[in-house]
């Protein structure tokens, strides 16, 4: 039981944490992000099965966080109000060429960085965009102007 | 707006009319996460030893370890028992919780004799001179699963007779 309990307040722990950190630190994985992630990992092992080396234990808590992710994902798809608590929702970050500053401050995000991801997308210049959207998943999407 | 991307409404997604909560829920919870970091510095959840005293005219007897920890960590008790005068076997009368929920790794110096009273452990000694000190030490691991507030109160008897009563508790943390 204890293991059980220790699974389902990690889980929940893991998913109050991702999505008050904020989707630009979720967006991209530099090194540093990649070593954290690692460190995070293996704190969250020992939280959670501590000395428990068996298989049995392994079973319990993959199979927990099995039920607690498609749980998660069905509450979702079945009640539409409850997207934003537990996905986020876009954000409009450039319109017509204009940048929304207060959408960006609201992400910490900084135009200089909006415009190396639009140069990943082959635009030049942040008037080029239609719209930029920052994805629940922390990336951004461009929609160039038309002709 | 006409012509905006589907399933995107201006008012929401690019004004953040009815999102205005949003940054302060972020905010709240970052403040908690911060206060539960502040906590940990202040040793609320463990493990700073600290040490309990208590004395009568025959003895002192002090316990030295922390008062609160965490599951699965390692730590120690000592136990100094100070003879003010002549105690004619010395018996350290352990409550419940010196042995529940903890793994005794090590008793140090080991008593000449283990019983139990009452549910207590009792540990007995050589007889200890006036003057002379008698130090135990205690190593335990904390039992992953054991969680709460436990009775670590110690007595310290001559025979049967109480001389010192010191009372403690301990705090798990899961």
């Amino acid at each position: 039981m204890d293991l059980v309990l220790r699974a389902i307040v990690v889980f929940f722990l893991i998913f109050v944490i991702t999505r008050v950190v904020g989707r630009r630190e979720l967006g991209k994985l530099e090194p540093f992000d990649l070593i954290m992630l690692v460190v995070i990992g293996d704190l969250v092992q020992q939280g959670v099965t501590q000395s428990d080396n068996s298989i049995t234990g392994v079973f319990l808590v993959i199979g927990v966080i099995c039920v607690l992710t498609v749980a998660m994902s069905f509450v979702g798809f079945r009640f539409p109000r409850t997207r934003p608590w537990l996905g986020g929702e876009p954000l409009v970050l450039v319109e017509d060429g204009k940048v929304i500053e207060r959408n960006l401050r609201r992400q910490r995000l900084s135009v200089e960085e909006v415009a190396a991801q639009a140069r990943l997308q082959q635009i030049a210049h942040l008037s080029e965009i239609r719209w930029a959207v920052l994805e629940t998943s922390g990336e951004i999407s461009f929609i160039p102007k038309q002709g | 707006m006409s012509g905006y991307p589907d399933h995107l409404d201006p008012e929401r997604h690019r004004d953040t009319k009815g999102r205005e909560h949003q940054p302060w829920i972020r905010r709240a919870v970052l403040t908690l996460f911060t206060a539960v970091a502040v906590l940990g510095l202040l040793d609320v959840f463990g493990q700073r030893s600290s040490t309990g005293r208590a004395a009568t005219a025959a003895a002192t007897l002090e316990v030295r370890g922390p008062t609160t920890v965490r599951g699965g960590l390692l730590f120690q008790e000592r136990i100094t028992v100070t003879a003010r005068r002549d105690i004619s076997t010395p018996r350290l009368v352990l409550s419940k919780g010196w042995a529940d929920g903890l793994q005794i790794n090590t008793i140090e110096p080991q008593p000449g004799s283990e019983s139990t009273r009452d549910g207590r452990l009792v540990l007995s000694y050589d007889d200890l001179p006036a003057g002379q000190r008698l130090i135990v030490y205690v190593d335990y691991q904390v039992n992953p699963t054991h969680v709460g507030n436990t009775d670590m109160g110690l007595e310290l008897d001559e025979r049967t007779t109480p001389l010192v009563v010191l009372p403690r508790t301990l705090t798990t943390f899961p």
